[in-house]
């Protein structure tokens, strides 16, 4: 929480350590909706070669966003990902290339 | 008119309704589900009828949407001036209204829209669903005008008019209010606001701050000179296997606290904005872009921490999908959904939340459709901006000249009569060939997704019978998916188009709401077990799916008697020729959107154009 009272969700970097951030290939991860709620951040960096591997990393470091949006290297019901704003991905083992971004989000649209 | 009637009578001012009830259907079959009969009135002449519903219709049409069509074409409607005297409205409840289904008091209102010459039918929801099916009718149908504003009350089976004219000019707030008053709590009313009375031809029908929005319902029901309906009743009808219905329903509310409709119930439709603006799908200043720049500073996400926000939820819904933010002149609060934030910020390039919830709280108010309202002011800008309208007050970004232009809609002064006219009839006025960019389809304003990045939404507009729509096609729901490439999008997908629309048409029939759907595994099969256990028929998934394609047909039926050709499934010339600015790969072209739609129109069993078979046509229900 910041002084004026607004929680840093705007902002959204998170702090990492520096042996963490060394650790395999870095994508950026875009939170939408639920994600982000769940997770305090509107995006972070994450490690993977894979979206499944990215999953396991967010889930681990976000217990919420875990809980409430992942299953192991799966997508729960109710949520997406996309590739770079482009591709709709769900499938685990999907490649990534160093400095993806990744957008998670709910998955129905309408209202 | 054909149909069985089984009594009618004419109005005294309340005068009691007499005549024999139908507890079973004209086969003198036990009906479950269902009151078998609907009310019709006609407000120039005072006669009430009371017509028998066979089953074959109700099965094949089910209700909401479904049944309203099959009534509209039963009575002739699609040739008529929609808001001639002869006109024909419905409000036509379902099989499901009254059960422990959770969002299931839902009522859908259709008639032929005085925007789109074609079907309109906008649902809404909440208690006067319930009252509405409990004063013993599954449908409520009026015709002719009154002589003057009136009320219109049915206090179950007695019919009657009285004056409105205390509350000519009065908004929907107030007029709910004056009723509540009036009436008391037990009578639930609909009503329009003042651009009801000024035929306003998108104006709305709203019920408890709620609207049966699109297409203009609020103009047909004031050109009967009706500002209000109130209904009450006490008939309830049964169920054919209620132990095992209410389980189900135990189940059904269980799933609807899931993950699936989360986003709906912790943060409301509106958490679409930063998405749809991330991925360049925004519609921004009449559609000449696809992100704004400014969206965080109208975002829910911004919105809920500064200021105070409240939830509400239909009657009957689980799901509570109503976030209602204050404003900061003190003045209540506002109703916000995805559709209203983007029609009236990025759509005329506004960035002050303050002035967009004023703005949603005045189309409330007045009753007018925020997205055919933000649509033409968003063209009305532009038109300014580039000289081919005389208003040089009105800009991009002026939050003032957005409120100035919904106070002339309301007010038919300024440059609100040419306002007033939709974005497609402004622009056959102002010529210059601005039709190219008016962002409508049919007449209809297009809601907030732009078809060049979300081309399966993209057919879904263009083939909708309603128009631009994001009801009736949920198309966008392959877009949002690896079924597709969303901007590169091509006919052997268009199956997928005709799916989303067919479980639309079932959705909006049975009726349950479509936040809904995310929790079903197969819409249909579930679907045939909800509706077997709510009548007793034995209803399959098989029979579900003819249901809904000859719903769509029937729908298409109207259109083409009320004049429908080819030509009007299309997208605005801009949507054709010019890619989104942000993203050079979000390109449709006139040949691709023309090949996804002959796909579609092959689809459904249709002519490549969209015409239907004889036989086809020959199977649905005629005046």
């Amino acid at each position: 929480m910041r002084k004026d009272g607004r929680l840093e969700i705007k902002l959204g970097i998170e702090n990492r350590s520096k042996e963490r951030v060394s650790l395999g290939m870095q994508v950026t991860v875009e939170l939408f909706g639920i994600p982000r709620a769940r997770a305090g951040v509107a995006w972070t960096v994450a490690n993977g070669s894979t979206l499944g591997d990215v999953f396991l990393d967010l889930a681990k470091r976000f217990p919420d966003l875990g809980e409430a949006c992942l299953q192991g290297r799966f997508l729960k019901d109710g949520y997406t990902a996309n590739l770079r704003g482009e591709q709709f991905v769900t499938d685990p083992a999907i490649h990534l290339n160093e400095g993806d971004s990744i957008l998670l989000l709910s998955l129905d649209a309408g209202g | 008119m054909k149909g069985t009637q089984s009594c009618s009578c004419r109005w005294t001012r309340a005068a009691k309704f007499k005549g024999p009830r139908a507890e079973k259907n004209s086969l003198m079959h036990p009906i479950f589900g269902y009151h078998g009969r609907y009310l019709r009135v006609d407000l120039s002449t005072g006669l009430s009828t009371e017509i028998l519903l066979e089953t074959q219709l109700l099965r094949e049409y089910l209700g909401g949407s479904g049944l309203g069509v099959a009534l509209m074409l039963k009575e002739g409607a699609a040739a008529l001036n929609p808001l001639a005297p002869e006109a024909v409205l419905a409000f036509v409840f379902s099989p499901l209204v009254g059960s422990p289904l959770t969002t299931s008091a839902k009522f859908a209102v259709v008639s032929k829209s005085p925007l789109t010459e074609r079907l309109n039918d906008s649902l809404a929801s909440s208690g006067f669903a319930l009252a509405g099916k409990k004063t013993g009718y599954d449908a409520i149908v009026l015709v002719g005008r009154a002589e003057k504003l009136s009320i219109l009350l049915i206090d179950e089976h007695r019919v009657r008019l009285e004056s409105a004219e205390d509350l000519v000019g009065f908004s929907n707030r107030k007029t709910q209010e004056n009723l509540l008053r009036r009436f008391g709590p037990e009578f639930q009313t609909a009503t329009i606001g003042p651009a009801g009375e000024r035929l306003v031809p998108y104006a709305t029908i709203s019920h408890d701050g709620r609207h049966a929005g699109r297409g203009g319902s609020g103009a047909v029901l004031g050109s009967k000179n009706i500002k209000a309906i109130a209904v009450r009743g006490t008939r309830r009808v049964a169920w054919a296997s209620p132990p095992a219905l209410m389980s189900l329903a135990k189940k059904l509310s269980k799933k609807s606290f899931g993950p699936a409709t989360a986003k709906y119930r912790e943060l409301g439709t509106a958490s679409n904005l930063l998405m749809f603006n991330r991925l360049n799908v925004l519609p921004t200043r009449n559609f000449q872009q696809g992100s704004f720049e400014n969206a965080a500073a109208i975002s829910p996400e911004e919105l809920n921490v500064t200021r105070d926000r409240t939830r509400s939820s239909c009657a009957a819904c689980t799901i509570g999908c109503e976030h209602l933010y204050s404003l900061k002149s003190g003045d209540g609060s506002v109703r916000l959904e995805y559709e209203n934030l983007f029609a009236l910020g990025p759509l005329c390039g506004i960035d002050n939340a303050e002035i967009v919830l004023e703005a949603t709280r005045r189309c409330d108010d007045a009753g007018i459709d925020t997205i055919s309202a933000g649509g033409t002011i968003g063209f009305a800008m532009e038109c300014a901006e580039r000289g081919l309208l005389d208003a040089p007050w009105l800009r991009f970004g002026d939050g003032n000249a957005l409120l100035r232009s919904l106070d002339s809609i309301v007010s038919g002064k300024e440059i609100g009569p040419l306002l007033a006219m939709g974005s497609r009839r402004m622009a056959m006025e102002i010529g210059q060939d601005s039709i190219r960019f008016a962002p409508q389809v049919k007449g209809l304003e297009l809601p907030g997704y732009d078809p060049r990045g979300l081309q399966m939404m993209a057919l879904g507009f263009a083939v909708s019978t309603r128009g631009a729509d994001h009801n009736r096609s949920g198309a966008y729901e392959v877009d949002f998916s690896e079924a597709v490439d969303r901007r590169n999008v091509g006919p052997e997908s268009a199956h997928l188009a005709v799916e989303t629309e067919d479980k639309a048409a079932l959705m909006d029939s049975l009726i349950l709401c479509k936040f809904l759907r995310g929790i079903f595994a197969d819409l249909f099969e579930e679907s045939a077990e909800i509706l077997s256990l709510v009548t007793g028929w034995e209803v399959t998934a098989k029979e579900l799916r003819a249901t809904a394609q000859r719903i769509v047909t029937a729908k298409k039926r109207f259109n083409i008697l009320a004049g429908w050709t080819p030509s009007e499934d299309t997208l605005p010339l801009r949507m054709l020729q010019n890619a989104l600015p942000e993203d050079s790969e979000s390109h449709l072209s006139a040949e691709r959107l023309a090949s996804l739609i002959k796909a579609y129109n092959l689809a459904r069993g249709w002519s490549e154009e969209g015409w239907l078979p004889l036989g086809q046509a020959a199977s649905l229900p005629v005046g």
